[in-house]
This record gives C-alpha cells, structure tokens and sequence, in this order.
C-alpha cells in the first residue's frame, strides 16, 4: 500500500522521474487555469455576468470577503496567495472522489512545498507592508528573551500547517483505502463523502491560517507605554 | 512518510506557477469586472440621482407655473366677470333708457292718438247733436235751429241794445256770419229783429265754414255770438275727461 503518490512514478522527463504527485498538481492546475481562461476570456464590464462568470465571482468574494474579516484590509496580494492555495487544495481534495485519483495534498512533498511558500510569504509580506526593521522587531517582542521562542514558533507553525494538511489528507485516503478493502460497497461512498467535507474543510484552515499568519505578519507594533504617553 | 525533496521544489514551483495563472486569468479579470461593474452602477445611480434632481426640480418647477396659472386664470375670471358686470349693467341701462324711451314714445302716441279720438269724437258728437237738434226741433216743433236761434237773439238783444248802440258808434251796418248760409226768410226775421233796437243798421250775411254752429254778429267794435261752441266745449271736457280716467286705468294695469 503506497502511502504517497510520490512513489508513484507516472513517466520519466530525462533523468527526472515525475511521479503522480506532480502529474496530478498539473491537473488541478490545468482544470483551475482552463476554467479561468473560459469564463473571463470575453469579460466585458457592460455585459451581464452569465451562470459561470457569477460562480467565479462568487467564490472570489467569499474568499475575499474571509481574507477581509481576517486582516481587516482589502489587499489584493493577499487574496491571490490565499485565494490561490485555497483553490488548490479544495480542488485537489474534491477530486479524490475520482477512482485512481490521488490528491497531491496527501503527498508531504506538496503540503511542505505549500508551507514553504507561506514562511517565504510571511515575511515578505510583513516586510513589504511595514518594512524590515518593524517585521524583525516582532521576533523580540515582548522582550530580547522571547527571540529564540517566536523563532521556534515562526518555524512550528509552518511544520503544524504541513503535517495538518498532510494528516488529514492522507489519513482519509488510507482510511477509505482500508475499508474499500473490508466493505467494498458501503463504507468507501460513506467516506468519500467525508472525505469531501474534511477536504473543504482543511483546505479553508490551511488558507485561513495562512491568512492569520500574513495578517499578524502585517500587523502594526504595540506601541509601548512611553510611545502612549507621547 | 518521507519528504522528497525534488517533488517539494516542483510543488512550490508549481504553486507559483499557478499563482500567478491564477492571479493573470482569475483574480484580475474578475475583480476588475466587479470593481468595473460597481463603477457602472455607481455611474448609474448617479446619474439615476441626477435625472431624479432634476425631475423633482422640473416637478417644482412645474407646479409653481401651474400655481402660477391658476392665479392668472382666477385673475383673468375675476376681471372677465367684473367686465361681464359692467356690460350687464350697460345693457341694463341701454335696455332701461330704450324702454322709458319707448314708454315715453308710447305714451306720446297714445296721447297724440287721444286728443286725434277726442277731436274726431268731438266733430262727430258736435255734428251728431247739431242733426240731432236739428231733428228734434224739426219733428218736435217744425222748425229749424237757425230760426230758433234768430228768435232767441231778438229775445236777448233788449238788454244789451244800449252796448251794441253804443259800440256801432254811428256804424250803419253789422255782418252776421253763420256757418251754413241762412235762408231768405230767416235774414228777413233777423233784420227785423234787429231794427227794432237798431233801426239804422243794415245787415249783411256771410258764411265761415270753419265757424261753429250758430250765429255771430259784428257791430262796429262790439260782437255778439250765439254759437254751439260752449257745448261743444263742454262735450269735449266731458270726453277728455274719460278718456284721461280709462288711459290711467290702461297705463296702471300695462305697469303691473
């Protein structure tokens, strides 16, 4: 029983093997963009938006309107990473219901790949909102002692975003894997189902979460008592 | 569970891949439809408010000129009416002045009709009664007025023969002026009626169609005149009289 579709190798580009976690990343990414591309390819502001184009803008303002309760901001930046690993993982997780199809969020390449990307995003959006020295002046807060924690905890909550989104992912798959074994008919519909909600459901903690981190990471200092007084 | 890392470095290559995909094809295209839309509409709305403004100031607008109006027109009535009054009142007072005018003309002809009735009724009563004198004394007494009157003057010429003396002042002869010319045998009792108070005075007869009735005679600067006129003034009185009373009774009853 393969636990990982990393270990599944689908072709060989060169030296380089691609495995079905690649493979199957390419296919959400592909069903995503090509969506896109045909609902907004002959966008006009003067026309009513049709079945599809109000679908889309419909799961763009609830993500953005998430996003905005959260950072208590409208910045677009924002929006396109969160937006975009939601979407993601959403859709890599519904797509589970198709037999054979393994999600690319159960591989723990993928979902340290995606953490990755949010440390990186961290900073660079704190930095990018209120410059260097305001994000690395959030490691010492509320004392010089706390550096050493607020590092261990910068880098934690990345390592609990992976293995969450891995855990959960991957769990359910073994577990329907597991029961389509023992009962066949019954309990692989029941926990597809399931697996369904939990998918949803994980890949909205994984943005949000995302999304708390970048809005902490944005956020503007305390000011301290002699600043008040000021 | 194990980490590889090439299939890591793909992912985040991958994710970037599809962030900016995403961020080309997705987000941009959508949000800015929105934002485009939300601008349309907010153009609309502000040119809905617009158009509203100005359909509530032509409303005011309007209803001030029509207030307007409605001064002007209960102006233009008020003087119409006071214009109709004064006409009113103009006709009123032609259409009295032509009714006394033609009450006035009316009377005058009912008047003018009178006196032509009373002076026709008069010549006919005094014809009637002279024919019928005349009659009665012819059937009653067999004789004619003429004599009857030349007989009276010789009756009433004693008294006043001094006067006529008097008057003829040496005068030699009298006219006696009748109507109708008199017969021989009435001028023959006539002179000598009169010669028995004026033996020198001679007679002479004469006719006056317009005269009344009767007898008139010329001495010198007096005369002397036994005519029908007193009755006849009298008939007339009479029927002046009553005609007076019944044109009042008309003219009361016709002012009812």
């Amino acid at each position: 029983m393969q636990l990982s579709p990393d270990q599944t190798v689908v072709f060989t580009l060169g030296n380089w093997p691609v495995n079905a976690t690649i493979v199957n990343t390419w296919i959400v990414m592909a069903l995503l963009v090509g969506i896109s591309v045909l609902v907004t390819r002959n966008l006009r502001a003067d026309q009513a938006p049709g079945r599809w184009r109000s679908a889309l803008e419909l799961i763009v303002t609830l993500i953005q309107g998430q996003i905005e309760e959260v950072t208590r901001s409208g910045a677009r930046h924002v929006l396109y990473f969160a937006g975009t690993l939601f979407l993601f993982i959403a859709l890599a997780n519904l797509l589970t219901v198709i037999p054979g199809f393994a999600a690319p969020t159960s591989s723990l390449s993928t979902t340290v790949a995606l953490t990755l990307a949010v440390l990186v995003a961290i900073p660079l959006f704190g930095i990018a909102n209120g410059g260097v020295r305001q994000y690395l002046h959030k490691f010492i807060e509320p004392s010089i002692i706390m550096l050493p924690f607020n590092i261990i905890g910068e880098f934690s909550r990345g390592v609990s975003l992976a293995i969450r989104l891995y855990g959960n992912v991957m769990s359910g798959a073994v577990i329907a894997a597991i029961l389509l074994s023992i009962a066949p008919f019954f309990f692989p519909v029941v926990m597809d189902m399931l697996g369904l909600l939990t998918g949803l459901i994980q890949a909205y903690i994984f943005a949000i979460l995302a999304t708390v981190y970048i809005s902490s990471a944005m956020a503007e200092p305390p000011l301290n008592t002699s600043q008040k007084d000021k | 569970m194990s980490i590889d890392w090439v299939t890591v470095l793909a992912q985040l290559a991958n994710f970037l891949v599809l962030l900016w995909l995403l961020k080309r094809f997705l987000y941009r295209p959508i949000l800015d439809g929105i934002d485009a839309r939300e601008a349309e509409i907010a153009k609309r709305l502000a040119a809905a408010e617009q158009a509203q403004q100005e359909a509530k100031a032509a409303e005011s607008q309007y209803v001030k000129q029509r207030a307007q109006l409605l001064s002007e027109q209960d102006a233009l009535l008020e003087k119409a009416l006071q214009t109709t009054e004064k006409q009113r009142d103009g006709l009123l007072a032609d259409a009295r002045s032509t009714l006394q005018q033609e009450q006035k003309d009316w009377r005058k002809h009912l008047e003018h009709e009178r006196q032509a009735f009373n002076t026709r009724l008069q010549h006919n009563g005094a014809e009637a009664l002279l024919k019928l004198t005349r009659k009665a004394l012819h059937d009653l007494a067999d004789e004619s007025l003429e004599d009857a009157i030349v007989r009276h003057l010789g009756q009433q010429l004693p008294p006043i023969a001094a006067e006529l003396r008097h008057a003829a002042a040496g005068s030699l002869e009298a006219q006696v002026s009748t109507r109708n010319p008199l017969p021989e045998a009435t001028q023959v009792l006539l002179q000598t009626e009169v010669q028995q108070y004026l033996p020198d005075v001679l007679l002479s007869f004469a006719t006056d169609p317009q005269q009344s009735p009767g007898l008139v005679m010329q001495v010198g600067g007096a005369q002397v005149a036994w005519t029908t006129d007193s009755y006849m003034d009298e008939l007339a009185g009479l029927l002046a009289e009553d005609s007076t009373a019944t044109a009042s009774a008309r003219l009361s009853s016709s002012g009812r």
